[in-house]
C-alpha cells in the first residue's frame, strides 16, 4: 500500500475557484517523487493537503493508514507529513537554533534527554552540528533552511515534503539544501516530496507530477517528462537550459538523442558523437 | 551616464571596532553608457553595498575613493540626490514588498510626484499609463484596482512601473528574477531588454544566475569578499573556470559545454549565448562530418 | 543592518554572565526595593548601593561607560524630577528667592536624592539586560510566571509570544531598511519638512511593512502547525535552569546590602529619636 495516497482530491480556498481540481496520486515509502508548476498553480495548496493544513472540499488524503476524514487523525498525519516551507525565516519560532529544533519535539510531548538527543541526530543529518547554540539570524538562506529541515526531522516524519523550500536561495544554498535531502532520501530511506518550478532540480527523482491550473497534466519519469517541451511550455515550465541546447542541436541536425536532462549528459553524448567520426 | 568608480571603500558600522565589516576594499569599476551589465558574486561578496552607492542610497565614506556616476559627483558634499534618483532607478529583489497605495496608479505615480512636482496631471497619466503599458499591464483594467489583490507576478510588474515611471536612463536591478518561475523570468528578461532599447540606456544586473548573465550581458564584473575579481565580457570571464568554482560560483552551462569540447579538440568559441552556441556547435559537428 | 544587536547585551565570559536569569531578575529587584528603601538623606545608603554597582560592573567585565551610557536616554526624566523638587519643595530654610521662585535646603537636598535613587535604579535595570541576553530574560520571566497558571494565566502562550517577537526583531529591522531604500530609490523623502509631512512620508515605509508582518505571521502558523504545535496541552519543555553555587553568593551578597540599608535605616532613625 502506498504511504501517502491522493483520491479524487479538490480544494478551494474561496468556494469559487478550485486550487486543487480531482487529483490523484500516490507516493510509496522510501520514494523520491517531484511535483513541478508555474507559480499560482496549486502546488502549494498540495503540500498544505498532504498534511492536513488544508481540508479538501471533495475526495480523501490517506497517510500510513490515517484519513484526513478522520479529525482525531489529523495530529498522527502531521506527525509523519514533515513540511518545509518557502522563506526560511517565517517557520522559526525561537532565537537560538536547538530551540527552534527542540519545538516539534516539545510539542510532541517527548522527554527532555530524548529531546536532546533528537536535535543531535537532526543537526547531524542536515550537518550543522556546530551551530547548535547560534542564532539562525546570523545564518545564510541556505544554512537557515537546513536547520528548518532540522526542525522538521526532529518530529521524525515518514514523509518530508519541500514547499517550494529552494525558491528564496542562492545557487549555492539551493544545492546545500537539494544535497541534504537527496542524501536522506538514499540513505535513511527518507521518503522525498520536492514542489518547485527548477525544471533541473526534478532531474533525479523516481516520479515527476506537472501541476497547471491545479490539475495533474502529466507524470512520468523525468525523462519521459521532458520529452514533451510543448505541453511543459503550455504549463509555464521550460526545459533546463542542457535540455533546450540539446534540442537546439538537434533541431540544427546534430545527431543526438532524446531526453538529455543535464550538462554532463549533454557533453558525454556530444563527446559519443565526436567519436562516431 | 558613464559611471565611474575608483579604489571605492565601504566599512559598515565603521564607529564600533568590535563589529565593523568591510564591505567594499578599493572597487574601481567603469561601466559605459549603453551596457548591459552584469555583476556577479556570492551573498555578501559586496555586490548589493555596491549598487546601492550608484544613487546615493549609500553614500560615499570619507576617504573611501571615488564615485561619479554622469555629471554627478557623489563623493561631493552637496549632490543633488533627488536629481540623481530620478535618473538612475533602482529596483530591489522582491519589489513587490514596496507597494503601499491604495490604487495601482497612485502606486506608480510615487516616484513621479516625488521627483517631478510640477507634471501637469494630464501628463502625469500619460506617463504612468505608458509604464504599465511597457511592463506589459492593461492599463485600463489595472489603475484603479489594489496592489494588494493582484498576482505575484503582476505585482512585481507594478512594482518596476513605479521605478521606470520616471523613465531613468539607468536601471539597476539587484536579484529581479529571484522567485519568479522559468516563463516569469524569460518574459522579464525579454521586457529588460524592451526597456534597454527605448529610453534606458544602461541596465546594470545583479544576480546569480550565470546563464543570465552569458545569454544577457555585454560584460560582467565578479565580486569577491568586497573586492573586484575580474572585468571583462562573459566570454573573458568564464574561460576562468577553476578560479570561479574555487569563489564558490558555477559558470554557465554553454561555457562548460565549450570546455567539454575543447578536450576532444572541437573549439567552438562562441559568444557563449546558447543560439551562437547551438550554431557553431552544430557546425563543427555536422560540418566535419559532411 | 545585518549584524544589529538590539537590546544592550554586552556579551561575554563573566561571574555575573553566568547567574541564573532568574536569580538576576529577582536579584535586580531586590537591589531596586533597597535603592527605595533609603530612607530620606541617608547618603551613606546610596554610597553602599553605588559601590555595589561598581563591583558588580567590574565582575561582569562590562566597560563602565556602557552602563553609564544607560542614564542617557532617561536624563530628562532625571533633570525633570529634580527641577520639580527644587521648585516645589517649600519646606526647610530658603536659600534663594527670585519672584515666585523659591528654593530651601530641603528642595535642594531632596532634588539630590531623587538624582540618587533614579540613577541607581536605573544602573541596576541596565546592570541586569548587559549581561543577559535577551533570551534568557525572556526563559527567566517565564520560568518566574510559571506560578501564575494556578489563576489560569497563559504562562506558555505568554512566553511564545515574547520567543517570537524576540526572533522576529532583526528580521522586521532588515526589512524597514530595505524598505525605506527602496522608497528613497523613488524619492521618498523623511528627512525634511515639518513634524506632520514626516509622519506622512512613513506612509509607504509602515503599510508595506505592516503587510509583510502580516504575511509572516500567516506563514509562520502554518509552519508551526505543520510541526504539530497544538497549544500548551502535553507538551514538554526542552530547556532547563540550573541553579549554581554563584546565585547562592550572589544572593547572598544583595541580601547583604539590602541588610545594610535597613540597618542604616534603623541607626538613623535611632539617631533622630534618642
Amino acid at each position: 500500500m502506498a504511504l501517502l495516497s491522493m483520491e479524487k482530491v479538490s480544494f478551494s480556498y474561496d468556494k469559487k475557484i478550485d486550487a486543487v481540481k480531482n487529483v490523484s496520486l500516490t507516493v510509496d515509502e522510501g520514494e523520491y517523487v517531484a511535483i513541478i508548476g508555474h507559480n499560482g498553480s496549486g502546488k502549494s495548496t498540495l503540500a498544505k493537503l498532504f498534511n492536513g493544513l488544508c481540508k479538501p472540499d471533495s475526495g480523501e488524503v490517506v497517510v500510513d493508514g490515517f484519513s484526513c476524514k478522520d479529525k482525531k487523525s489529523l495530529f498522527e498525519i502531521r506527525k509523519r507529513v514533515g513540511v518545509v516551507f518557502q522563506n526560511p525565516d517565517n517557520q522559526m519560532v525561537a532565537s537560538i537554533v536547538e530551540d527552534d529544533i527542540a519545538f516539534g519535539p516539545e510539542n510532541l510531548g517527548v522527554k527532555r534527554e530524548e529531546i536532546g538527543e533528537r536535535i543531535q541526530f537532526a543537526l547531524a543529518s542536515v550537518g550543522m552540528e556546530e551551530f547548535r547554540k547560534s542564532s539562525p539570524a546570523r545564518l545564510s538562506g541556505g544554512q537557515k533552511q537546513r536547520i528548518a529541515i532540522a526542525g522538521v526531522l526532529a518530529i521524525k516524519p515518514k514523509i518530508l515534503v519541500l514547499d517550494e523550500s529552494t525558491a528564496m536561495l542562492d545557487p549555492q544554498g539551493r544545492k546545500e539544501v537539494l544535497e541534504v535531502v537527496e542524501r536522506l532520501n538514499k540513505e535513511q530511506k527518507t521518503t522525498l516530496i520536492n514542489i518547485t518550478h527548477y525544471m533541473d532540480e526534478v532531474v533525479r527523482a523516481d516520479k515527476v507530477y506537472v501541476v497547471n491550473d491545479g490539475e495533474i497534466v502529466l507524470s512520468g519519469t523525468p525523462k519521459e517528462i521532458f520529452a514533451k517541451r510543448e505541453l511543459l511550455e503550455e504549463c509555464g515550465l521550460e526545459l533546463p537550459v542542457s535540455s533546450k541546447i540539446a534540442q537546439k542541436l538537434i533541431e540544427l541536425g546534430v545527431n543526438l538523442p532524446d531526453g538529455i536532462l543535464t550538462k554532463e549528459q549533454l557533453a558525454e553524448e556530444l563527446c559519443v558523437l565526436k567519436q562516431k567520426i | 551616464m558613464r559611471i565611474e568608480a575608483k579604489d571605492l571603500t565601504f566599512t559598515y558600522s565603521k564607529k564600533s571596532k568590535a563589529i565593523s565589516n568591510r564591505a567594499l576594499e578599493n572597487v574601481s569599476l567603469c561601466i559605459e553608457e549603453g551596457e548591459f551589465f552584469g555583476i556577479i558574486g556570492q551573498t555578501g561578496s559586496g555586490k548589493t553595498t555596491f549598487v546601492q552607492h550608484l544613487n546615493g542610497l549609500i553614500r560615499v565614506q570619507k576617504d573611501s575613493g571615488s564615485l561619479s556616476v554622469g555629471e554627478f559627483d557623489l563623493t561631493a558634499k552637496k549632490c543633488d540626490l533627488k536629481a540623481l534618483r530620478s535618473r538612475v532607478g533602482m529596483v530591489f529583489q522582491y519589489p513587490e514588498y514596496q507597494l503601499f497605495a491604495e490604487t495601482v496608479k497612485d502606486d506608480v505615480a510615487f516616484g513621479l510626484r516625488n521627483f517631478k512636482k510640477e507634471l501637469s496631471l494630464e501628463e502625469e497619466e500619460r506617463r504612468v499609463k505608458l509604464a504599465i503599458e511597457t511592463v506589459g499591464l492593461n492599463y485600463e483594467e489595472i489603475k484603479d484596482k489594489s496592489p494588494f489583490e493582484l498576482s505575484g507576478g503582476q505585482k512585481r510588474r507594478v512594482a518596476i512601473a513605479g521605478v521606470i515611471v520616471t523613465e531613468p536612463e539607468v536601471l539597476v536591478l539587484d536579484e529581479p528574477v529571484a522567485g519568479l518561475d522559468p516563463v516569469g523570468k524569460r518574459d522579464f528578461m525579454k521586457l529588460l531588454h524592451r526597456l534597454h532599447a527605448s529610453f534606458v540606456k544602461t541596465i546594470i544586473l545583479v544576480t546569480h544566475d550565470m546563464n543570465v548573465v552569458s545569454e544577457n550581458c555585454t560584460r560582467c564584473a565578479i565580486f569577491s569578499h568586497g573586492k573586484i575579481h575580474s572585468v571583462g565580457s562573459p566570454k573573458e570571464i568564464f574561460s576562468n573556470y577553476e578560479q570561479l568554482i574555487e569563489l564558490g560560483l558555477d559558470i554557465p552551462v554553454t561555457a562548460y559545454l565549450e570546455r567539454e569540447l575543447k578536450k576532444l579538440g572541437i573549439d567552438v568559441d562562441s559568444d557563449l549565448t546558447e543560439s551562437d552556441f547551438a550554431d557553431k556547435t552544430a557546425k563543427a559537428i555536422v560540418g566535419g562530418k559532411q | 543592518m545585518k549584524d544589529v544587536t538590539f537590546g544592550q547585551f554586552f556579551p561575554a565570559q563573566s561571574f555575573v554572565h553566568k547567574l541564573d536569569a532568574r536569580i538576576k531578575i529577582l536579584l535586580s529587584i531586590a537591589f531596586m526595593v533597597a535603592v527605595f528603601m533609603v530612607q530620606a538623606f541617608q547618603f551613606m545608603g546610596f554610597v553602599a548601593c553605588l559601590l555595589f554597582v561598581l563591583v558588580v560592573t567590574a565582575l561582569a567585565k562590562v566597560p563602565f561607560g556602557k552602563v553609564l551610557r544607560s542614564i542617557k536616554g532617561i536624563l530628562f526624566f532625571i533633570v525633570f524630577s529634580a527641577v520639580l523638587q527644587l521648585l516645589f519643595n517649600k519646606n526647610g530654610t530658603t536659600l534663594w528667592h527670585w519672584k515666585f521662585i523659591t528654593i530651601t535646603d530641603k528642595g535642594l537636598l531632596n532634588a539630590g536624592f531623587i538624582i540618587c535613587k533614579i540613577t541607581l535604579v536605573v544602573l541596576g535595570a541596565s546592570l541586569l539586560t548587559l549581561t543577559t541576553s535577551p533570551v534568557d530574560i525572556a526563559d527567566g520571566i517565564e520560568s518566574l510566571m510559571y506560578p501564575l497558571k494556578w489563576i489560569k494565566f497563559p504562562v506558555h502562550e505568554f512566553a511564545l509570544i515574547m520567543s517570537i517577537a524576540l526572533r522576529f526583531i532583526p528580521t522586521l529591522l532588515d526589512e524597514t531598511d530595505r524598505i525605506i531604500k527602496a522608497q528613497k530609490a523613488r524619492g521618498a523623502n523623511f528627512e525634511s519638512g515639518n513634524v506632520f509631512k514626516r509622519a506622512k512620508a512613513l506612509v509607504p515605509v509602515l503599510i508595506p511593512l505592516l503587510i509583510s508582518a502580516f504575511r509572516r505571521a500567516e506563514e509562520l502558523a502554518d509552519a508551526m502547525d505543520a510541526r504539530c504545535y497544538s497549544g500548551s496541552k502535553n507538551r514538554t519543555k526542552y530547556k532547563k535552569m540550573r541553579l549554581t553555587w554563584r546565585d547562592a553568593i550572589a544572593t547572598l551578597v544583595v541580601g547583604g546590602l539590602i541588610t545594610g540599608v535597613v540597618f542604616l535605616n534603623i541607626t538613623g532613625f535611632l539617631a533622630v529619636v534618642l
